[in-house]
């Protein structure tokens, strides 16, 4: 095992040990405190217990000191022992819709890479396409947005990062110097986070906001109706992105050629499509065109583990070949997040703290949209998306009912803004494979990345203003 | 005029390794027989290993002597009352395998040496060190090396009967880049499973550092890489093993590196007293001191057919030397407090009686690290400073039994 011994000061690397009990410990006596103190006016015992479990949540997400799954359990289990809600209920909100939607996701997007269909398709597309610089580019670009329908943003992306490496390679590209090779990565990554909200594939983010949505007030947002609502702001961040890319790395290269005998060699290399990448092909469009027209009916999670049944008894997949490609830290952070939202919604504990909040500004559905999108846009930026959901969801849901609004377009204006992360490598899986490739410095992604956030933000909130009326949307019920 | 040296610990020490003593007592004959000296308490705790067997000791003015049960050395004129050093118990068992402990480990005051496989390659190229005592198995033809089982035993009969606080291991060279400390590996993870105690190494300096870091990392508390002659002419005659296939800058690039890793006052070399002029020994104790290493100044102790001592050597020729270490030790800011108490060689706390303007007194820290209490703190401090600064390695003492 390599070793490495830590020079610095040791009364630095004491204070570093300490930091962490410290912070625990202070941790446990605000929450204590929080637990013990006079309960608020217009609040209820639960309900400050539930604020007290929120807050700890809240730092333990935000601040990343144990793994975001283990704090969602830590919810679990102070719920029920603060008694916000009983025992039976919790664990039964773990059984909820969107945990096996996204389970069934993960198996679907697992049994398409493990085929080596979407392999298939990124290599042929860009192959077809790319004959020059910018129609190479345009490709990668719209290939990671539209891969990302389809599947999670965080797959498409590490599947094309080895794809566009090896192209940046052979073109002789520069790591940090090239602008062609930073156009690629910066498309790839935000190809990825735009089209990764075009639908409730791209991430589980929205799966678990309708989680919670249906939880708390019972109202649900079906698979076409969320496309047809964002597609408008997914059309025009990608121009949007398009253009600034371009503007700031003007393409410094001619041609692309040996580019596309890379693509040609890889092509070549995976031979003729197999029996299984076309039945693999045939279970995701059913399973796509079922969402669309019976998701309503059948609900979405039912029809995703019918598919994923299906894979199994075609014998298209084994359980062993699916395993790697489940996420189930992220399984039980949403568990946990569905609960906590539920504990506050239920306990009254979330319309009280929004009130208090930023019920002087949020005077108008259009400023509690517009705050709480910009929230989730800039919070997203430094932590996990759906821990942003987790967060902002259940008090914004509680801020519309009084405000007479739908609880569904507050769930867009959350769960939507929390996918576009663009600014940090933190940010998203995405972004961090981009600059991990050297030819992006964070730099680049800061500068670009708050452009497009402040972008993002806005065209969002004209789209809810001037787009969803016509598709008969509106902030209020 | 005649040097008295019997009213000052420090000199004294110097001056009876330098001279050796003669012994007629039938008593401590029989204790020192078969071993390299005799291992004496002189006033204010100072412990010394006497040479008394050598050639040149039968010259030496100093005989020991016993008076009303008391023993005391003497020069002829003046005398000083001592204590002989009791013989281990443990030297007179054998571990359950059947190999006696006095095979495996030697006490010498706070450190009991244990040298798993007491064999040196240089020998076999006919390169070993002109001094060497030859306490290795020089041709290897036994090959003889104890088990990590037997080890343990050892350490075991050393911690119980209290014999010694630290457990020295020891390497001779073998072709590798680690120094022997791979080698090692598995008898200082081992001790460190079992004990409580501090382990320091005496290895050959590794090629790459990431070996130093490797040894700190396994558990040793200190390491020693023995530059033993500080000129580089003479290190290349009188070592010629070392010079050739390690290299003087190694020693010292090595050294420098320990000396940012492991705990200050840890990392240590020896510079032989005797075997090159005074003036180069000081030049080595400026150098060594000034990278944060301890000197350690062993006085050689020639024999018939290796006579390799510079002349004249005398007590008044060398007590500048050990006068110089202890200042310019006390200077650099090493800490004194953990290489001490070795009855072989002479430490820089030891000659702080020689330094005169007052600084002979003991302060309470060095006291304290005397004691129990002391010895536990000082490993529990290196054992949470190690658990502090290694990164991407387990700590031995954490294994499960
Ligand atoms: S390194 Fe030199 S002193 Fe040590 S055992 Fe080998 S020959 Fe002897």
């Amino acid at each position: 095992m390599s070793v490495e011994i830590d020079t610095r000061p040791i009364w630095l690397l004491i204070f570093l040990k300490a930091v962490r009990p410290l912070f625990f410990l202070l941790m446990g006596l605000a929450f204590l405190y929080a637990v013990q103190m006079p309960t608020p006016e217009g609040l209820t015992i639960g309900g400050q217990r539930a604020i007290a479990i929120f807050f700890v949540c809240l730092i333990l997400w935000v601040t990343n000191v144990v793994p975001l799954a283990i704090t969602s359990l830590f919810a679990i289990v102070l719920v029920p022992l603060l008694g916000v809600l009983t025992q039976k209920d919790t664990y039964s909100l773990f059984g909820n819709e969107a945990v096996f939607f996204i389970l069934g996701a993960f198996i679907l997007a697992g049994a398409i890479m493990h085929s080596g269909l979407s392999n298939r398709i990124a290599l042929n597309i860009m192959d077809r396409f790319g004959g020059s610089p910018r129609k190479l580019l345009l490709s990668i670009f719209l290939l990671a947005a539209v891969l990302s329908f389809f599947m999670s943003e965080h797959a498409v992306a590490a599947m094309l990062f080895p794809i566009v490496l090896e192209i940046s390679k052979s073109l002789g590209l520069k790591p940090g110097k090239s602008n062609y090779g930073k156009l690629m990565f910066f498309a790839l990554a935000w190809g990825c986070v735009i089209g990764g909200v075009g639908t409730f594939l791209g991430g589980a983010r929205v799966p678990l906001a309708i989680g919670i949505l249906k939880e708390t007030t019972g109202a649900s947002i079906e698979f076409l109706d969320y496309t047809i609502a964002v597609f408008p702001l997914v059309i025009i961040m990608m121009l949007v992105g398009y253009m600034l890319l371009t503007r700031f790395f003007p393409i410094d290269i001619t041609g692309v050629e040996s580019a596309r005998q890379v693509l040609a060699k890889r092509l070549k290399g995976l031979g003729k499509m197999t029996y299984s990448e076309y039945c693999v092909g045939a279970v995701l469009g059913l399973t796509i065109l079922a969402w669309i027209f019976f998701g309503r009916r059948f609900g979405l999670a039912t029809i995703a583990l019918s598919s994923v049944v299906m894979l199994f008894m075609l014998r298209l997949v084994r359980w062993k070949d699916i395993e790697e490609y489940v996420n189930w830290g992220i399984i039980l952070m949403y568990g946990g997040a569905i609960i906590l939202g539920t504990a506050l919604d239920k306990s009254g504990a979330a319309s009280w703290l929004v009130n208090g909040a930023i019920g002087k500004w949020a005077t108008s559905p259009w400023t509690v949209f517009a705050i709480f999108s910009l929230l989730s846009i800039f919070l997203t930026e430094a932590m996990s998306n759906a821990a942003v959901i987790a967060i902002l969801l259940p008090v914004s849901i509680g801020m519309a009912e009084n405000l007479s609004m739908d609880p569904s377009i507050v769930t867009y204006s959350i769960a939507v803004p929390a996918g576009l992360a663009f600014m940090f490598p933190m940010s998203t899986p995405a972004n961090a494979i981009a600059v991990s490739s050297n030819y992006i410095t964070v730099k680049d992604m800061v500068k670009g990345g708050f452009i497009m956030c402040i972008t993002a933000w806005l065209v969002f909130n004209l789209v809810a203003a001037y787009w969803w009326p016509l598709i008969g949307m509106g902030y209020s019920k | 005029m005649k040097k008295n040296y019997l009213n000052n610990p420090g000199s004294l020490k110097i001056d009876l390794m330098l001279r050796g003593i003669r012994i007629d007592d039938p008593l401590v004959k029989a204790w020192a027989c078969g071993t390299s000296g005799v291992d004496i308490l002189l006033p204010q705790n100072t412990l010394v290993n006497i040479p008394c067997r050598e050639e040149f000791t039968k010259g030496s003015p100093y005989t020991i002597k016993k008076r009303d049960g008391n023993y005391l050395i003497t020069d002829g004129a003046e005398e000083v009352p001592v204590s002989l050093v009791p013989r281990p118990e443990f030297y007179n068992r054998k571990t359950t395998t059947g190999v006696p402990f006095t095979s495996i480990a030697v006490v010498h005051g706070s450190y009991t040496v244990i040298t798993p496989s007491p064999r040196c390659d240089f020998f076999n190229r006919s390169i070993e060190c002109k001094y060497c005592a030859g306490n290795f198995d020089v041709k290897g033809s036994s090959n003889v090396t104890y088990t990590v089982e037997e080890v343990i035993e050892t350490v075991e009969a050393v911690l119980k009967e209290k014999a010694s606080e630290i457990i020295y291991l020891s390497i001779g060279f073998s072709e590798s880049d680690d120094g022997g400390i791979s080698f090692l590996k598995p008898y200082l993870t081992a001790i460190k499973k079992h004990f409580n105690c501090l382990v320091a190494v005496e290895a050959l300096p590794p090629k790459q550092n990431h070996w130093i870091d490797e040894t700190y990392a396994i558990g040793a508390d200190s390491v020693l890489y023995n530059l033993e002659i500080f000129d580089p002419e003479l290190f290349e005659i009188i070592c010629p093993g070392r010079a050739s296939l390690i290299g003087r800058k190694r020693y010292m690039e090595s050294l420098e590196y320990a000396a940012k890793i492991f705990p200050n006052g840890t990392v240590a070399s020896h510079l032989i007293v005797g075997l090159e002029p005074p003036g180069s020994t000081c030049m080595g104790i400026d150098y060594l001191t000034g990278i944060g290493v301890v000197p350690i100044l062993p006085i050689y102790r020639p024999t018939s057919s290796r006579a390799l001592r510079i002349e004249p050597l005398n007590a008044e020729i060398i007590l500048p030397v050990y006068k110089h270490l202890y200042h310019a030790v006390k200077k650099s800011g090493v800490n004194m407090n953990w290489v001490r108490d070795i009855s072989m060689v002479t430490t820089p706390i030891e000659v702080k009686t020689l330094a005169g303007d007052g600084a002979s007194k003991t302060t309470l820290v060095e006291n304290f690290y005397k004691t129990k209490i002391g010895i536990k703190a000082a490993w529990g401090l290196s054992t949470l400073r190690r658990k502090l600064r290694v990164k991407g390695s387990k700590d031995p003492s954490d294994s499960k039994h």
